[in-house]
């Protein structure tokens, strides 16, 4: 017999005080971001009889085998990937709402309509002079708000671009960092307090990526990660322990694209279609798109006005002037007043005469800018901004129930559950008295036997 | 045995998250009433928010077509008044010659009448020749000066353009703002003097100079009279009827200020019983659900273990 009860004892009590650590350390950090829940696994020591002694009853206690990290890869790749889908719809919804609020309270439709309106006005009285200088007024506000527009369309690409810049760096910091976690993870001993904590570490990086870009992983027998952004077939961003540069290109029109560099010999384009810059990326394109029938309203309006002034004389009886400045082809931003004096307004019809008040190029105009149809285009192009600002908050908000859904079904399996660590402290501490009760024993059976006289 | 998997950072999570959005939906409801509005962004319903807009657009034009009418309204009122004084000056005109047409007036007599005759059409030119509310011709068209000069013989002749023009009244309706001069002076081609205007001065030209060709002068003119006073009473029926259809289309744009207005409300107005009712709704829930977390969170098993 080769049993040492005293030993037994001993390595039970130590077993139960590392077990009452890491429950402590769970309780700890129950609030902790990305920390996910230990326990330990224990095993029995012992060792079966040899020759000649068969029979024997060879028991050693129990010793640690590991600290058990109770993570689940697809959840956590669940995770990430619902995160990255959901930062991308929140990221082009805001961009979006940004690009409606600019078109929107620039009031370009309201002045548009009050434009119309004093034309229509002035067909009442066309020899008036307050009525002309009431239709000067009512394209000089016409003229402010496009350019309004088109500076507020401007400031949220600019502002959309610098947000992707700071992303890219971002997502180049963390892809570093990510690629040191890797060297270290490949020194790190097996199921070592260390390594758990690399492997936090790691999750955390990879969570915090998906949110800036899809990130497709990789884990190696060693617990390396291996990722390419961009989904499967994107190019390589981490390998090992080199990590490749993320850069951003801006096209002329403001839209934006993804290379990365480092790992392959040329530069590889990166098709992003998860996390907030492929959100951002996707607001510039609809922001271009928006920019242009922008600056297409303003040509059709200003060109209409202007082509209708040059057919007509003014009450001077001189020829129509453009009435507005700029082009052609005019665009939001270009687009200025030229005649600042209501009398250059051409009403009459050539031949008419002088003060005259006949309507006819007046009412040619109005033709003109009906059949061009510029306050109906821009009440189209508000639908179509508002109505994709609706349906991507509607997707959003899906994306977002269904991230937040994956993320508490990590969290209940991967967290902390005090009530359980509860249980656990009284349990490990029971163990823990007892193996102290064992060593007891051991010591009176060790005076019963010293006490034989 | 199934075993529902929790964690005490899920419950806190998934808690917040479930009061959060219902203080969201709260917040929003309040929002719309505070408001009226249900619509604060176009994104919130893009149709409806697009309908907003065409209908104040038709309103804003509604509102110019409103002082167009009101405008041409008053000029045909103006012109109406001026028909009814030439009709006067008219039917004076024809007393006149009637009592020159009298074989037993003198010459002396008669150019007393024929002196009267060409005073009244004086005035007559006068009134031809007034303003319109925005300061132009009443009768001369689109022409901005008088709608008749005259010579230094006394011959007037029409200068204005030959039409009124029109002025819109909103959905693609339009009335002629008013008449001009030849438009109820002249006489149609054939007759023995182009325009009313001439034959009076014929006439008061004729009895002035007296003799015997001057009563003669004076029986002829009364046919002239006659068909002159025919034309303004027609000219007064035209501008009579054209007020009427101003006034038809003022009521149906009327009505269909109305109808828009009513549209604003379904469309863009917040529905208050029944968002007051969600909002109780929400708030009942929101506040069991802030009661059962408080409940739930101070359950702990640490507080029971001693």
């Amino acid at each position: 017999m080769a049993s040492d009860l005293l030993s037994i004892g001993r390595s039970g009590a130590q077993a139960a005080r590392i077990a009452l650590d890491v429950t402590a350390q769970n309780i700890a950090n129950a609030s902790s971001d990305g920390y996910v829940r230990r326990s330990t696994r224990l095993q029995e020591v012992s060792s079966s009889g040899g020759i000649g002694s068969i029979g024997d009853v060879s028991l050693s206690g129990v010793r640690l085998e590991g600290v058990v990290r109770n993570a689940d890869l697809f959840r956590q790749a669940e995770v990430r990937r619902t995160g990255a889908d959901a930062a991308r719809a929140d990221a082009e919804v805001a961009g979006l709402e940004n690009v409606q609020a600019a078109v929107e309270q620039s009031n370009v439709y309201n002045a548009m309509v009050g434009f119309e309106g004093s034309l229509q006005q002035l067909v009442g009285d066309p020899t008036s002079a307050s009525l002309r200088a009431n239709v000067i007024e009512a394209a000089r506000t016409m003229v402010g708000t496009f350019n309004i527009a088109a500076t507020a369309l401007d400031s949220v690409g600019t502002g959309l671009r610098f947000e992707a810049t700071d992303g890219v760096t971002q997502v180049n910091t963390l892809s570093g960092e990510l690629a040191r976690v890797n060297l270290r993870l490949a020194r790190a001993a097996d199921a070592s307090s260390d390594q758990t904590a690399l492997l936090d570490q790691r999750d955390s990086l990879l969570q915090q990526l998906s949110a800036f870009t899809d990130v497709a992983t990789t884990i190696n027998a060693d617990s390396t990660v291996e990722l390419r952004i961009g989904g499967a077939g994107g190019p390589l961003m981490v390998q090992g322990g080199s990590a490749g540069t993320l850069a951003m290109t801006t096209a002329g029109d403001g839209t934006i694209t993804f290379a990365v560099s480092g790992l392959t010999a040329a530069p590889a384009p990166a098709a992003l279609t998860g996390g907030a810059l492929a959100g951002k990326a996707q607001a510039l394109v609809k922001l271009a798109d928006v920019h242009a029938r922008l600056d297409g309203l303003a040509d059709a309006m200003a060109g209409a006005v202007n082509t209708a002034q040059a057919a007509g004389i003014t009450p001077a009886n001189a020829a129509g002037q453009p009435l507005f400045a700029g082009g052609p082809p005019f665009t939001a931003a270009s687009l200025a007043l030229s005649l600042t004096d209501g009398a250059g307004i051409a009403t009459a019809p050539a031949g008419a005469g002088a003060n005259s008040r006949d309507a006819g190029n007046l009412n040619a105009l109005r033709t003109a800018l009906g059949n061009a149809d510029p306050v109906g285009g821009m009440d189209a192009l508000l639908f179509d901004v508002s109505g994709t600002v609706q349906g991507r908050t509607v997707t959003r908000d899906a994306l977002r129930t269904i991230a937040n859904g994956a993320q508490v079904s990590l969290q209940a399996q991967a967290g902390v559950d005090l009530d359980q660590e509860a249980v656990n402290l009284v349990r490990f501490q029971q163990a823990f008295q007892a193996s102290g009760k064992v060593m007891q024993t051991a010591k009176d059976i060790f005076d019963t036997l010293l006490a034989i006289r | 045995m199934t075993t529902i998997s929790t964690s005490t950072s899920a419950f806190y999570e998934r808690s917040s998250m479930d009061i959060a959005d219902l203080r969201a939906r709260a917040e929003g409801m309040q929002a719309d009433l505070s408001r009226g509005q249900r619509i604060a962004r176009s994104s919130d319903d893009p149709v409806g928010a697009s309908r907003l807009r065409q209908l104040s657009r038709a309103d804003s034009m509604s509102q110019i077509d409103i002082a167009n009418a009101a405008k041409a309204t008053t000029n045909l009122q103006l012109t109406d008044a001026a028909l009814g004084t030439f009709a006067d000056y008219v039917t004076r005109i024809q007393e006149l010659t009637t009592q020159a047409a009298n074989g037993t007036m003198t010459d002396a007599e008669r150019a007393g009448l024929g002196a009267e005759i060409a005073q009244i059409r004086g005035n007559m030119i006068q009134l031809a020749n007034s303003r319109d509310v925005e300061g132009g011709a009443l009768f001369g068209g689109q022409s901005a000066g008088d709608a008749y000069t005259t010579d230094a013989a006394g011959n007037a002749a029409y200068a204005g353009t030959g039409t009124a023009g029109d002025l819109p009244l909103g959905d693609g309706q339009n009335v002629t703002r008013g008449l001009t001069g030849s438009e109820f002076l002249s006489f149609p081609a054939g007759s023995a003097s182009p325009d009313l205007l001439t034959a009076l001065k014929t006439l008061s030209d004729a009895l002035q100079a007296g003799g015997a060709a001057a009563q003669q002068a004076a029986r002829d003119g009364l046919s002239a009279l006659d068909q002159g006073l025919d034309q303004i009473t027609t000219a007064q029926t035209v501008v009579g009827t054209r007020l009427a259809w101003v006034d038809l289309t003022t009521e149906r744009r009327t009505s269909l200020t109305e109808m828009r207005s009513n549209e604003e409300t379904t469309v863009g107005g917040t529905d208050i019983a029944s968002t007051v009712a969600r909002l109780q709704e929400t708030m009942t829930v929101l506040e069991a659900s802030q009661a059962s977390f408080t409940k739930l969170a101070s359950l702990s098993l640490f507080s029971l273990l001693n």
